[in-house]
């Protein structure tokens, strides 16, 4: 746990993070991948639950595109692979729930500007219980390979 | 006698274990010409510009978010190993069944966004019918699925569809298959270096 506030601290100095009491959600290890203005990309992360209770995420919101939507890639038959918008995502008590490629992604339509290796980007995610959760990602074209 | 079996045993095997048998050919794009045209917008003619090649090609939209993404980072891993082990004459190809949306200019910025080196890449995409065409010949299908409506009331629509790269040989036959956002490295690694000679 210590370990995780640690590793949670530049986020919340960065990223104004509520870290009350109610706000049972962390966020771990937000990145956006590498895509240029009027495309569109994802964004990924760790959602974790310490709290006895489970929390849905229903939205997400920022700045970077016109248009964000919570989103899954998801297999068809044949090799083919689809994407489609998904409307909560639950995240069971004590646990953990990841965004990652070939899964769920926050999707950011329609980018206003470039996202270059390096860049940071601010969205917010909204749940029912922890509310409106800030996050700083940075940009990014694969995950570290560790986390 | 019996040695004459074993030398035919072996000869079989020998076969066997050479391209043929390993790599049938899927289909051959070898007779046909379609005319595309490249990130720099210049015109070009598939699989004539190809030929004499190793190919290793993927089939992409750019307003994919994930999937597309993930196969082009694949061949950028494929890229830096061949360069890296020393094997010449290959070349990537990216094609793309979203002509209304992927222009040369699109593809362009695609691809320097993520700063992939072009001295063997490039990029394609062409007239709507033309791409339509040889999606079909190639085997890879590309239906609109899933949509967003923009605050202007513009609709976006993603492409559910088939996840590849192939490999072509020098006279332009498909002789594999690979899940693109998934591929094994080494494998098509391996399977090129039985090409190259
Ligand atoms: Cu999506």
């Amino acid at each position: 746990m210590r370990k995780l506030f640690v590793a949670l601290m530049p986020l919340i100095a960065v990223a104004g993070i509520n870290f009350g009491q109610q706000s049972a959600i962390k966020i771990n290890n937000p990145w956006i991948r590498i895509s240029a203005e009027g495309s569109n990309t994802a964004l990924f992360f760790e959602l974790v639950n310490n709290s006895d209770q489970p929390d849905t995420l229903f939205e997400a919101e920022s700045d970077l595109a016109e248009v964000v939507e919570v989103h899954e890639t998801y297999k068809r038959e044949n090799d083919m692979m689809g994407m489609r918008r998904v409307k909560f995502v639950v995240i069971p008590p004590k646990s953990v729930v990841i965004f990652k490629p070939r899964d769920l992604h926050v999707m950011l339509i329609k980018l206003k500007k470039d996202m270059k290796e390096n860049d940071k980007g601010v969205a917010i995610l909204i749940f029912k219980n922890a509310g409106r959760i800030k996050l700083e990602a940075v940009v990014r074209n694969m995950p570290r390979m560790n986390n | 006698m019996k040695k004459r079996i074993g030398l035919f045993f072996l000869l079989i095997i020998l076969l066997t274990i050479s391209c043929g048998d390993n790599f049938p050919v899927i289909e051959d794009l070898g007779n046909t010409d379609y005319r595309l045209v490249d990130q720099y917008a210049n015109e070009t003619v598939f699989p004539d510009n190809i030929k004499g090649k190793i190919v290793i090609a993927g089939y992409i939209f750019t307003n994919c978010p994930d999937i597309c993404p993930l196969t082009t980072n694949n061949m950028r891993l494929i890229q830096e190993r061949l360069k890296g082990e020393g094997i010449e004459g290959v070349q990537f190809i990216s094609i793309s069944f979203d002509p209304d949306n992927d222009s040369p200019e699109v593809l362009k910025k695609f691809a320097e966004i993520r700063n992939l080196d072009l001295s063997n890449w490039t990029f394609l995409t062409g007239e709507k019918p033309v791409v339509d065409e040889l999606m079909k010949h190639v085997g890879v299908l590309a239906v609109p699925g899933d949509s967003t409506v923009f605050p202007s009331g513009k609709v976006s629509y993603y492409y559910i569809h088939t996840d590849r790269i192939q490999l072509i040989d020098e006279e332009g036959k498909i002789r594999k298959n690979y899940p693109g956002s998934s591929i094994n490295i080494d494998e098509i690694v391996n399977d090129v270096k039985q090409f190259v000679r």
